[in-house]
């Protein structure tokens, strides 16, 4: 089964990163479009019936996202949230180091599509190279006159800012984020109301992922029906997925959305010899595993859903029978409770008890009752705290109690 | 006053035009602070305080609104920091990839561990959440430049370069001399106790009678189950929370004082 080619096309082939080589491949031309012949309502159609729905995580319909937006006049911002740091996913880094002129064609159709004349991307602090590659696409892009005031004589201005991020996970949620754009503790805010009510600066914002944003690009220049007719009936189009773990070829494979994970497995180059599959955790960090009994499922928002998983980011992690499952429990339980903000309790408490009990548990000294008080720990921070970050401690550790309890009875004292 | 802080009002004259810069890429200045702060760490290797209180006057934000966002972040460091960060992925994927061994090769090759900078101010070692090149597994960054496939074998070199001078990626700057960390402990994660004081000193969430009154999940349970009459136990913990946090901070002073920092 071949790889698609739609936002990965010409990576590792040409230099995308040059505005030339890009414009030679059709590059702007969507933009051009946009602004010569289709009014901002025709480019949020375009979004809607493509079903392109948000690559970052939550799967939101891109669409519906932006028809939010309340019509009052205010100013409107588009934010494109580069700040992946899901553990497990690297498809955002890959495509703002390798084709950032694609990523702000995106970003420059989403502003114009919801009425924006200012638009931001924030990158996570660690990607100094992709900040690098992208403000200097962004400068070739104004110096052509594709950004800025009056673009190609079209009457409309838009400006746009790259943000830098400085090292905190928490920026990923998008009210989180909007509070780092505006020079605050990156906290979650309380919802609502919305950001597509009161996002920026108390305006009304749309937050999109760097993947959301370059599929528009293709979504115009191929039309909505091309896109849609790619993927399944409720999670239409493409998707790159990010796999690694215990892969022979790890590594980022775009497919249409449905294919199945079995598929995804092979693409990355199966396990190493000799290895049999433990788990797959689908959808990164956040996400519970599944197994080698579930390998026909299709690799969908809903087909994930209802086996009680989620797509999320489409990190794919495989795990094959050398693998620790107390580690990694602990490993991911660290992560989340070194990342909580802090501003909720559960969330703050419950992930730093558990990381405690999983700590012992990896030095051989669990307790009798330790098992049961995971669960109940981890159910008692899901669902009460401002964002998704406290939820998203229970659903890999309780797949792995569940399913490999022997490895965690053997290291009680 | 150390060479540094005599220095700093000319970096300030230097650097404004550029902070004036950014300050105008955004609606509310406000917007400028980690940006102004990123700059400032370029030329003086860590967030001074006259830095901050220097972006304080820029933006028209108290100084403890600056020192309480730039603690929010990471990678903006509040205390010197070496020459080299190096920084090496914990990410599960890494992990169950050898990161460990890596880490372990940096760890007697360096001879610091987790959050300690070399006593020759070179290097600042960290062990860092997932990078995003779980493709690429260990990975690491060097002053913030990607390290991919990274093994064992390896680090030896890589340290001995950082040493000659002789490293691919160029040097911080550095205008003080690095302690033993740079890392302040948070205001509820007290380095000795972990993150909650009202954990210290107790095995389960189950069994009340930590430092605090109400171990964190317990406090936790009840508030969700019975309400607001369990609000008031915390402002008990977060006294005791504070206290510990001065602790530590004047039990480092101690040592920085006596390592003669």
């Amino acid at each position: 089964m071949p790889v698609t080619k739609v936002l990965t096309e010409g990576i590792g082939e040409v230099d995308l990163r040059s505005i030339e080589v890009y414009r030679k491949r059709g590059g702007y031309e969507q933009w051009k479009r946009a602004l010569s012949s289709l009014k901002p309502e025709e480019v949020m159609e375009y979004a809607d019936k493509s079903g392109l729905r948000g690559r970052g995580g939550a799967g939101f319909p891109t669409g519906k996202k932006w028809s939010f937006l309340p019509k009052n006049g205010k100013p409107r911002y588009l934010v494109c949230n580069s700040d992946e740091a899901e553990p497990g996913t690297f498809k955002d880094r890959m495509l703002i180091e390798n084709v950032p002129h694609l990523v702000l064609e995106g970003m420059l159709l989403g502003a114009y599509g919801i009425g924006s004349h200012h638009a931001f991307i924030y990158i996570r602090g660690e990607f100094k190279d992709g900040y690098q590659v992208f403000a200097r696409a962004l400068d070739e892009a104004r110096a052509a006159g594709f950004v800025g005031k009056n673009i190609l004589s079209s009457g409309y201005d838009l400006e746009v800012t790259v943000h830098r991020g400085a090292g905190a996970y928490i920026c990923g949620e998008e009210t989180a984020l909007l509070n780092s754009l505006e020079g605050k503790r990156g906290e979650p805010r309380l919802k609502p109301p919305f950001p597509a009510v009161e996002g920026l600066y108390g305006m009304p914002t749309v937050v999109n992922n760097v993947e959301t944003l370059a599929y528009l690009v293709p979504v115009l220049a191929r039309g909505w029906e091309w896109f849609a007719g790619a993927g399944t009936e409720r999670s239409k189009g493409f998707k790159i997925v990010s796999v690694s773990g215990h892969v022979q070829r790890p590594g980022n494979y775009e497919v249409p959305l449905g294919t199945p994970v079995r598929e995804l497995l092979d693409l990355a180059g199966g396990l190493r010899p000799g290895r049999t599959l433990k788990a797959i955790q689908p959808g990164g960090g956040s996400s519970a595993c599944i197994f080698e009994e579930q390998l026909d499922l299709p690799y969908d928002y809903e087909s994930l859903a209802k086996a009680g998983t989620m797509l999320g980011s489409g990190a794919v992690v495989v795990f094959d029978d050398t693998t620790d499952f107390v580690k990694a429990a602990y490993n991911l339980v660290r992560f989340f409770s070194h990342e909580s903000c802090g501003q909720c309790t559960p969330c703050r408490e419950g992930g730093h008890w558990l990381e405690r009990v999983l700590e012992r548990f990896v030095d051989g000294r669990g307790l009798r009752g330790d098992l049961d008080m995971m669960h109940r720990v981890s159910a008692t921070i899901t669902g009460i705290n401002l964002c998704p970050l406290g939820d998203s401690i229970e659903p890999f550790l309780k797949s792995v109690l569940n399913r490999f309890p022997e490895q965690f009875e053997a290291r009680i004292a | 006053m150390n060479e540094r802080q005599e220095q700093f009002p000319a970096l300030l004259e230097r650097l404004r035009p550029e902070c004036e810069k950014i300050i105008a890429q955004y609606e509310n200045p406000r917007s400028a602070l980690l940006p102004i702060m990123q700059l400032f760490q370029e030329h003086e290797g860590f967030v001074s305080s006259e830095a901050m209180r220097a972006a304080s006057e820029m933006l028209g934000v108290t100084p403890a609104v600056v020192e309480s966002t730039v603690s929010f972040y990471t990678l903006l460091y509040r205390r010197p920091v070496g020459k080299y960060t190096v920084q090496v992925c914990r990410g599960l994927a890494c992990t169950i990839n050898g990161a460990e061994d890596v880490m372990r090769a940096f760890h007697e090759k360096l001879g610091v561990g987790h959050l300690e900078t070399t006593p020759d101010g070179l290097v600042s070692y960290e062990e860092v959440e997932c990078l995003a090149a779980c493709d690429r597994a260990t990975c690491a960054q060097v002053n913030l430049e990607f390290v991919y496939d990274l093994e064992p074998k390896r680090v030896d070199g890589m340290v001995t370069a950082m040493r000659t001078g002789a490293y691919a990626v160029a040097p911080r700057a550095q205008t003080e001399a690095p302690g033993r960390t740079w890392s302040l402990p948070r205001l509820g994660e007290v380095a000795r106790g972990g993150r909650s004081a009202g954990a210290i000193g107790t095995e389960s969430p189950d069994n009340a009678g930590g430092v605090g009154d109400e171990p964190g999940i317990i406090m936790l349970d009840r508030i969700v189950e019975r309400g607001p009459s369990f609000y008031g136990a915390t402002r008990e913990r977060a006294v005791q929370e504070a206290r510990d946090v001065v602790a530590v901070i004047e039990e480092e002073e101690g040592e920085g004082a006596r390592a003669g920092h």
